[in-house]
């Protein structure tokens, strides 16, 4: 009885908490916000419950429900979390709280409908992650669409964000209705969207490369691949910080889990035909944007074409088709989702302070903000792999997954490790050290001690991950074997 | 017969008025606001007479008329969105002092005309009924008479619908000429045993008839290539005549093609589907296409009418019971959706002169001026996007999967991808009302309390059909299995 209403709880939560909202009057924004929080923190623990009753030793599906239906059709609202999806749900509830706090005094205009937005958000990613049905999923999967368009289009920082908006909302929604023609098609060949049955629908050969496809030019937008990933630093850069934390940590996640979900079970067929051009893309993706990195000026796009290299190795984990490959991308996601998270956190601290994220502006920060410097070069360190973080570990396991299966292709993703190092590295150089400019800049404060309560949880996560990684791994163990069981 | 009720009501409305409105002892009163609600009052009448309408199935006046569950439906929603297109107009007639009480009668007769089209089981009285709506639509158009707009909407209007009236009556009388008859149940019974060997010349002279008859049809819809006359009739015409326009007729002739083509010509499939899977595609492409450059708010409705009319004859030309249970059910939403976008348009009022916004630009900033009607236009707009979980998208799916079922491939992908063209300039108004850059910020008098209850009501239907769409599905499929059955 308990078990079942975890899941409706954890998407109910968040929407009873807008509705609170609503009745909150506009001359009282700090109620809002401490509205907004507390019920993301409690959605929180929830979901670390949700973590603590998860039976690790099956690959089925728990915590189902199966509550709405679509009359005259076989489609469901039918929900349920296995060791795939368990961590992305844990991921979602964790940055919610994250974000709101982050810019609990950044953002200045329309505070309860901020609110509103992210909590809207975490119920629909929820869902997304949690849903067993494929339209139901592709109906999740648009509607983040909504709250993430508005997100970077009101609050975001400058005139630019209206185009970063647009071609966030063009660039998905072109991609993912070929999905949708794709579901349609499923739907009536087979008469069911139900994945646990579709999985065991076997489709002849032609049909299984065109639907799958059809699947990649919506995930591989999401991900995002290389030709398909412009409009990632576009919306990164222009999204107030929050918008980013969330778009790198959880969005761009979807993606991926939507190829293990979805593309991998599914088509098992056409995912070994399409490998190599899954890995030729990624590797274009993790030396081409490494490279593109050097050229950026400002820190955000810095950081954002560093999750497009990043989700190139996770790509290229998924589709080694074995056991390392793919729980190392599986952790590197994760791992990915908190270090992007940070550092686009860090630059959201001093965006706040200076207005600007030009990098020629800023010099020598470790002379007035020492506490900022540590914490930035944490992230730093832990975004180009450094042992003991968390990064380390996922990466390694990638390349031992891809050695595996091509050592041509390992080797050239190895070197996106040391370009990954070049440009953290110069990036923290240009932004710590050297002299310290007060022509450009005139007021130092260091981190409050709201801000630290932001970073320490993310510092601990990469630390837990990279020491112990056994507590994740050991979750999607058997659901991961399981999948691969089934594409052999 | 709910029909006969409204009929007599609007001969009694208009007598009322001719006499009422040119007393000299009472000083030649103005009677808009009174015959406005008058009307309402019996458009609701002639609902309730629909919703207790014991009889299910029957036919009139020596067949030319028939009644089953899939008039009854079309019907009711034809009553409730004119009553509704009434409501929406009254504030405008108000402001813009239109005192001359016609107006309300001819949309009750342009409504009875729908009705009529409806019902319709013979060529004369199609024939007939579309005449009867078209001449109430020609004078509607050019209502605002001190306007060069609205005079030259109607003319075009006229002209254009008068020839497409001609063609109309040539294919009834191709038909008529070589099969001797127009009653539909007839017709069907002996265009089953035609075929193309034995007959050539009739056989041939009937596809012509079918053909003229189809253009005529489509031309009254506005589907491209005879879409030329919607976009200018659109902008000319006064605002509420305009949403008028865009709300009712489709329902009506939709319905009736559904008739014709589903039951009496439907062994001439392969012929008309071609021209309506064409036309849709076309439709689609230059309705979206089309969208993207305009600056007028209704110039931009008339584009993205014809396109939404482009993906409904996707659904028609697909020919099957779920087909045309998802067009339908688009039809429906399609109509919420346009009573939400102009309920919106014909309640806000510039506080300066109590204008309405007329450029898209206009709507700049009024999200940040109006917050709440800026976020329920947002939802709107997304909804008409097809964004899950609005309506708008349940719609979209349910034509494109009886597409896809009658594996119109390429149609159902020109569909979604011109789909999100559209989704280019609805998103443009999002932009302005919320992104918008200018520091022009008009404040806009509080929305009139009609058309702030029809807003609110549709949104809640755009939003909430996700939650419990099941009545109108049931009402829906009972509609369609009433008429093929």
């Amino acid at each position: 009885m308990f078990d079942s209403s975890i899941l409706l709880s954890l998407i109910g939560l968040p929407l009873f908490g807008m509705i609170v909202l609503f009745f909150i009057p506009d001359n009282n924004p700090d109620l809002q916000k401490n509205v907004g929080l507390s019920t993301s923190l409690l959605t929180f623990l929830l979901s670390i419950l949700l973590w603590l009753k998860f039976d690790m030793s099956t690959p089925k599906y728990q915590f189902v429900e199966k509550f709405f239906s679509v009359p005259y059709s076989n489609m469901h609202v039918y929900l349920g979390v296995d060791g795939i999806s368990l961590f992305f749900i844990l991921l979602t509830t964790f940055l919610i709280p994250v974000c709101l706090l982050a810019s609990w005094d950044a953002i200045k205009i329309y505070i309860r409908e901020y609110s509103i937005a992210f909590l809207f958000l975490e119920a629909v990613l929820i869902c997304v992650f949690t849903c067993l049905d494929v339209l139901f999923f592709y109906i999740f999967f648009e509607a983040v669409l909504i709250p993430m368009f508005l997100i970077i289009g009101i609050w975001g920082s400058r005139e630019r964000k209206i185009r970063a908006a647009y071609q966030f909302f063009v660039y998905t929604l072109v991609g993912s209705v070929l999905m949708l023609l794709a579901i349609m098609y499923i739907y009536y060949t087979t008469g069911t969207t139900d994945i646990l049955v579709l999985q065991t629908v076997s489709f002849d050969y032609n049909t299984q490369l065109i639907l799958w496809l059809a699947f990649f030019a919506s995930l591989a937008v999401k991900v995002p691949m290389v030709p398909a990933h412009i409009w990632l630093p576009e919306a990164h850069s222009e999204a107030p910080t929050a918008g980013s934390v969330i778009l790198a940590g959880v969005l761009l996640k979807m993606g991926g889990y939507g190829f293990l979900r979805f593309s991998i079970p599914m088509f098992p067929d056409a995912s070994i035909y399409f490998t190599p051009l899954v890995y030729t893309l990624s590797v274009i993706a993790v030396i081409y944007t490494s490279l593109t990195t050097l050229r950026q000026v400002d820190m955000k796009r810095i950081i954002a074409y560093s999750s497009v290299a990043h989700m190139g190795f996770v790509t290229i984990g998924m589709f080694t088709l074995n056991i390392q490959g793919i729980e190392g991308s599986m952790l590197l996601m994760l791992s990915h989702g908190v270090v992007s998270s940070a550092l686009f956190l860090c630059i959201g601290v001093i965006y706040d302070r200076h207005k600007t994220r030009i990098i020629k502006y800023y010099s020598g920060l470790t002379v007035k903000m020492p506490l900022f410097s540590i914490v930035f070069l944490f992230f730093i360190l832990a975004n180009m792999g450094f042992p003991g973080t968390s990064s380390f570990v996922s990466e390694f396991l990638v390349l031992v997954g891809a050695f595996k299966s091509n050592v041509f292709v390992t080797t050239l993703i190895t070197t996106g490790v040391i370009w990954g190092a070049g440009y953290s590295i110069w990036l923290y150089n240009r932004v710590a050290f050297g002299n310290i400019r007060t022509s450009h800049i005139s007021e130092f404060r260091d981190l409050d001690r709201r801000e630290a309560m932001v970073f320490l949880p993310c510092i601990i996560l990469v630390l837990l991950m990279g020491v112990y990684p056994e507590i994740f791994l050991n979750a999607m163990h058997v659901s991961i074997t399981h999948l691969i069981e089934q594409v052999q | 017969m709910p029909e006969l009720y409204l009929f007599f009501a609007t001969l009694i409305l208009l007598s009322y008025g001719v006499l009422y409105s040119t007393s000299k002892i009472l000083n030649y009163p103005i009677i808009q606001l009174n015959m406005g609600w008058l009307s309402i009052f019996s458009l609701t009448i002639t609902l309730f007479l629909y919703l207790g309408n014991p009889i299910t199935t029957m036919s009139a006046f020596n067949d030319l008329l028939i009644f089953d569950s899939f008039t009854s439906l079309m019907k009711v929603l034809i009553v409730i969105s004119s009553i509704i297109c009434c409501l929406m107009s009254l504030t405008y007639l108000e402001n813009k002092k239109i005192n001359s009480f016609e107006y309300f009668i001819l949309i009750l007769l342009a409504t009875i005309g729908m009705l009529c089209l409806v019902s319709t089981n013979d060529l004369l009285a199609l024939y007939m009924s579309i005449e009867l709506m078209s001449l109430s639509f020609y004078i509607l158009a050019s209502y605002k008479r001190n306007s060069e707009f609205s005079g030259e909407a109607g003319l075009k209007y006229f002209i254009l619908g008068a020839f497409s009236s001609g063609l109309l009556l040539f294919g009834i009388s191709l038909i008529y000429g070589f099969t001797g008859l127009t009653n539909f149940e007839e017709l069907a019974k002996v265009l089953t045993g035609i075929n193309s060997m034995t007959n050539t010349v009739s056989y041939s002279g009937i596809l012509a008839g079918l053909l003229f008859l189809s253009i005529s049809l489509l031309f009254k819809l506005a589907a491209a290539p005879f879409h030329m006359w919607s976009p200018d009739v659109y902008e000319g015409a006064p605002t509420p005549v305009t949403a008028f326009f865009s709300i009712v007729p489709k329902m009506a002739i939709f319905a009736l093609l559904l008739r014709m083509f589903y039951s009496t010509f439907y062994d001439f499939l392969g012929f008309w589907q071609p021209i309506f899977l064409y036309t849709g595609v076309l439709s689609m492409i230059v309705g979206s296409l089309g969208a993207l450059y305009q600056k007028k708010i209704k110039r931009l409705m008339a584009y993205s009418g014809i396109a939404n009319v482009g993906y409904m004859l996707i659904g028609f030309s697909a020919g099957t019971v779920e087909s045309m249970s998802g067009l339908i059910l688009y039809l429906l939403i399609y109509v919420v959706m346009t009573i939400a976008f102009f309920s919106f348009i014909l309640g806000t009022q510039t506080e300066k002169d109590s204008k309405l916004n007329t450029y898209i630009s206009d709507l700049e900033n009024l999200g940040k001026v109006n917050p709440a009607l800026g976020f329920a236009v947002t939802f709107v707009i997304f909804s008409m996007v097809g964004l899950p979980p609005f309506a708008g998208f349940f719609g979209k799916f349910y034509l494109f999967l009886s597409a896809i079922q009658s594996e119109l491939y390429t149609a159902a992908i020109i569909g979604v991808l011109s789909s999100v063209v559209a989704a280019f300039y609805y998103i443009r108004i999002i932009k302005l009302m919320f992104f918008g850059t200018s520091s022009v910020y008009t404040t806009y008098k509080s929305m009139d309390k009609a058309n702030a209850l029809v807003l609110s009501g549709s949104l809640f239907f755009l939003i909430f059909f996700f939650a419990y769409p099941h009545p109108f599905l049931m009402c829906i499929h009972k509609a369609s299995l009433g008429l093929l059955l």
